[in-house]
């Protein structure tokens, strides 16, 4: 038989029976592992042992002595890429940080070490110091040193939170404020929008709560803004001359634009359909969270850098995307998702517009001062954030009353648990496991809606438990406006027919891993065109990766 | 493996304030009507004091004790790691040692009480390499146990998790029963057929084990400082029992990021 290279993924019990068996049928064997030992000596879960012969596995010792494997512990496996039937892949072995062929076991430095952590190879039973050994008999002395702490690596744009929150510490306001704009051009923004994953993360809950790093990104923004502060973004003397195309003035979009104005490229334009900036930021956040006037700000510091944005200027209607790709060296698609999707329930369509209005254009047209005054009840339909702001807007427009229908409980709802707690509290009505049946209206416009109650039964793939309506529950809410607030998706309309750029079945693009890149030379995606609709600081972590992308395309050329 | 330090992980100084702080906003009554900013920012002594709240965690700090403290040299800050690209003809995935378990039953104290601990931590524990050298020990106060239950996390795991936990939990009893004199073991779980058929004859043999089938419902400390008190059901009635270490038998997951490798290449994860 032909010998082969088997990769083998992780290094527990199971990784090294296949490595053993593998091994032992001719192959070359490599295994990575995250750890710095192999972890094979378990207690089996087959059969019955006895006192002597529990933690023995033969298959271990013969991994470990077989010239046919490669074991790479304490390695990560980076990247792996499918290729003609061949895995091409990127692996790390971590420094340890100590020669282990000098050390002589002594112990001196894990008494000396100050920094206690959890320990991982223990079940997190006890505590390892920084530096240690993994594991009496087999483990080799490491320095364990993250790359970064883990708010940052939790934060998709990596921000560097332990500096700047350090900095505000020391009252240092406009240094961390720096440190921010290293990264992100759009932290007042951001420090009042975003829903923090940095914070889920935050060691701090261990013993109380989390830092609130995300409002002391917004204060240091504040802080600017209240003395008044004029910073200027600083462009590099050595200039590009390429020309490139940005599709949206949203958060991707504008972070691309920044970070590429940052490298020293001048003809970059945005354009943008809406007659403003800010993307979903604008259209979609409401104003009582994010003040335009603070947005417009950030975004006018961003055009300030040699930033053309075009505003009203729809590509596929006003610039076709042929035309753009022969204008352009460079092409990043950051259009967000601007549809709502629809209910699929009875007098939808008919009553489209005359009463029922999807989530994203109620909230861009409130934003943009399109709806007409409110009048007698609104209904909003869904559990997400778009859901709560749809509600938190309408009743701050004035409707006699704003309702929420929910098909499950609080507990499943998706949106942000501050925010629902925020909506009931001004007083909006919630109701939970509520379902809409029917859209009534008298022919001309929407008169209210037919609901039928539902109850929680058996978990469905997302885990959560599926509701099931309860028969002959049914009953109705008179209402003026009814607001589907699901889902949004993509609108790809403006690539044009027979276009040669690669969409999935999601209605989204494919992008490169690293560059952002999708499957046409030249031209990049990034933010929720990519991700589907989700939160504005992994669309600016989309833009930056294809800033990244273009600047190395085009100085490959 | 014990240190001659005091083994503390965070140390709450009285100068570093304690509670996160609160964002302050307008009233519901401003609200109506309007679209002003509802949260209105912190002021500048909240800013300070919730940024000095920060740990500033990174595991080494760099602070060069051990390196100074080394007498053969064998430390090295400037190690570099090894990057490699390779090419391979097969991929074999599997679960790796992260050992990531599906939720358990929040009744059962895991996480509230220092004594109730996973049958991974367990594991951990009896072996001769572990935490402890194998030796027995209540995380809660240091003793040796006298009585322990071993109980299902997961009721309704399927029957392959009832069959393969139930094996680990006799298989961790038979070691802990060898460590410990005259310890009493009770592991308690809903049994599937082939336990009964497989293993219950052998498992009945266990001098000090007795295994109950019922449902673990929750686990408590009535007392301050008295044993862990379980209640599980059997036969529709409920009993209690009192024990002074509780080990949760859990169903292994797949890491999300392990699953994730698995979908791109195409391949089962093992």
């Amino acid at each position: 038989m032909e010998e082969k290279k088997v990769l083998i993924v992780g290094g527990g019990i199971e990784g090294v029976r296949a490595a053993a068996q593998k091994a032992g049928a001719g192959n070359h064997v490599t295994i990575v592992e995250k750890f710095p030992t192999l972890g094979a000596e378990r207690i089996p879960r087959d059969r019955i042992v006895t006192p002597d012969n529990a933690f023995e596995n033969p298959e271990l010792d013969k991994v470990r002595n077989s010239p046919n494997v490669e074991i790479l512990t304490y390695s990560d496996l980076k990247k792996a890429t499918q290729n003609d039937g061949k895995v091409l892949a990127k692996i790390s072995k971590k420094s340890l940080r100590v020669d282990n062929t000098k050390c002589n076991d002594c112990k001196a430095c894990i008494k000396v070490c100050p920094v206690n952590m959890y320990d991982d190879f223990d079940e997190g039973f006890t505590f390892r110091t920084a530096v240690d050994y993994f594991n009496s008999t087999t483990g080799e002395y490491n320095i364990f040193k993250e790359d970064m702490p883990v708010c940052q690596r939790t934060c998709p744009v990596n921000l560097d939170i332990r500096t700047y929150v350090g900095q505000i510490a020391d009252g240092k306001y406009l240094n961390a404020l720096a440190t921010i704009r290293g990264r992100l051009p759009l932290p007042g923004s951001i420090g009042r929008v975003c829903p923090h994953p940095c914070e889920t993360a935050c060691n701090r809950q261990y013993l109380d709560n989390p830092i609130s790093i995300c409002f002391l990104k917004r204060y240091v923004a504040d802080v600017e803004l209240a003395q008044n502060i004029e910073p200027a973004y600083k462009t590099p003397e050595k200039k590009h001359p390429e020309k490139i195309a940005i599709i949206g003035a949203g958060p991707s979009g504008l972070t691309c634009a920044y970070d590429l104005a940052r490298m020293g490229y001048q003809n970059i334009t945005i354009f943008e359909a809406l007659p403003v900036p800010g993307g979903y930021l604008w259209v979609g956040i409401p104003e009582y969270r994010l003040p335009k006037k603070l947005l417009k700000r950030e975004v006018d510091l961003i055009a300030a850098m040699g930033v053309e944005i075009k505003y009203n200027t729809r590509v596929g209607k006003d610039i076709t995307m042929d035309q753009m790709r022969k204008d352009f060296d460079a092409v990043f698609i950051g259009a967000g998702c601007h549809r709502g999707l629809k209910l699929q329930c009875p007098g939808e369509d008919e009553y489209q517009g005359k009463g029922i209005v999807d989530c994203v254009t109620f909230l861009r047209e409130q934003a943009l001062g399109q709806l007409p005054p409110a009048k007698g009840k609104l209904i909003v339909i869904g559990g997400g954030n778009a859901a709560i702001d749809s509600a938190r807007v309408g009743w701050r427009m004035g409707f006699d009353e704003v309702y929420i229908l929910y098909r499950r409980t609080k507990k499943e709802m998706p949106a942000n648990p501050w925010e629902i707690d925020a909506a009931e509290h001004e007083g909006v009505i919630l109701q939970y496991l509520a379902a809409p049946v029917e859209i009534l209206g008298d022919g001309n416009k929407v008169t209210g809606m037919k609901c039928i109650k539902m109850e929680l039964g058996e978990p469905d793939a997302s885990g959560r438990r599926r509701p099931v309506p309860m028969e002959g529950s049914e009953y109705t809410i008179d209402a003026e406006i009814i607001v589907p607030a699901l889902s949004q998706g993509t609108d790809l309309a403006f690539l044009g027919e027979n276009s040669d750029i690669a969409v999935n079945r999601w209605n989204t693009f494919d992008v490169d891993d690293e560059t952002g890149m999708t499957n046409v030379p030249g031209v990049f995606a990034g933010g929720d065109v990519v991700t589907g609709a989700d939160i504005a600081i992994r669309a600016v972590a989309g833009g930056k990766k294809a800033a990244l992308g273009i600047d190395q395309y085009l100085r490959s050329r | 493996m014990i240190y001659e330090k005091n083994r503390r992980y965070i140390i709450p100084f009285d100068d570093v304030p304690a509670d996160r702080a609160v964002m302050p906003e307008i009233s519901v009554d401003e609200r109506r009507g309007n679209f002003t900013e509802v949260e209105t920012g912190f002021p500048e002594d909240v800013a300070v004091n919730e940024a000095k709240r920060c740990l500033s965690c990174r595991r080494c700090l760099g602070c060069a004790l051990c390196w100074a403290e080394c007498k053969p040299e064998a430390i090295d800050f400037g190690i570099k790691p090894r990057e490699m690209e390779l090419t391979f003809d097969e991929v074999v995935i599997t679960r790796g040692q992260d050992n990531a378990f599906e939720k358990i039953n929040a009744q059962l104290g895991f996480g509230n009480y220092a004594d109730v601990i996973t049958d991974l931590q367990f594991e951990r524990m009896l072996s001769p390499t572990g935490p402890t050298d194998g030796l027995v020990v209540s995380p809660h106060n240091g003793e040796i146990p006298k009585k322990v239950a071993i109980i299902q996390g997961n009721v309704k795991g399927g029957d392959d998790h009832l069959l393969s936990s139930a094996v680990l939990g006799v298989n961790e009893a038979i070691l802990a029963i060898n460590r410990v004199n005259d310890l009493e073991v009770n592991l308690i779980s809903p049994l599937c057929q082939a336990f009964k058929d497989k293993f219950s004859d052998d498992a009945k043999k266990v001098a000090g084990l007795t295994i109950i089938e019922a449902t673990p419902e929750s686990v408590e400390r009535p007392q301050e400082g008295g044993p862990l008190t379980l209640t599980y059901s059997q036969n529709g009635g409920s009993k209690k029992d009192d024990f002074d270490m509780v080990v949760v038998l859990t169903k292994p997951k797949i890491a999300p990021e392990v699953a994730a490798l698995g979908k791109k290449l195409n391949q089962d994860v093992i």
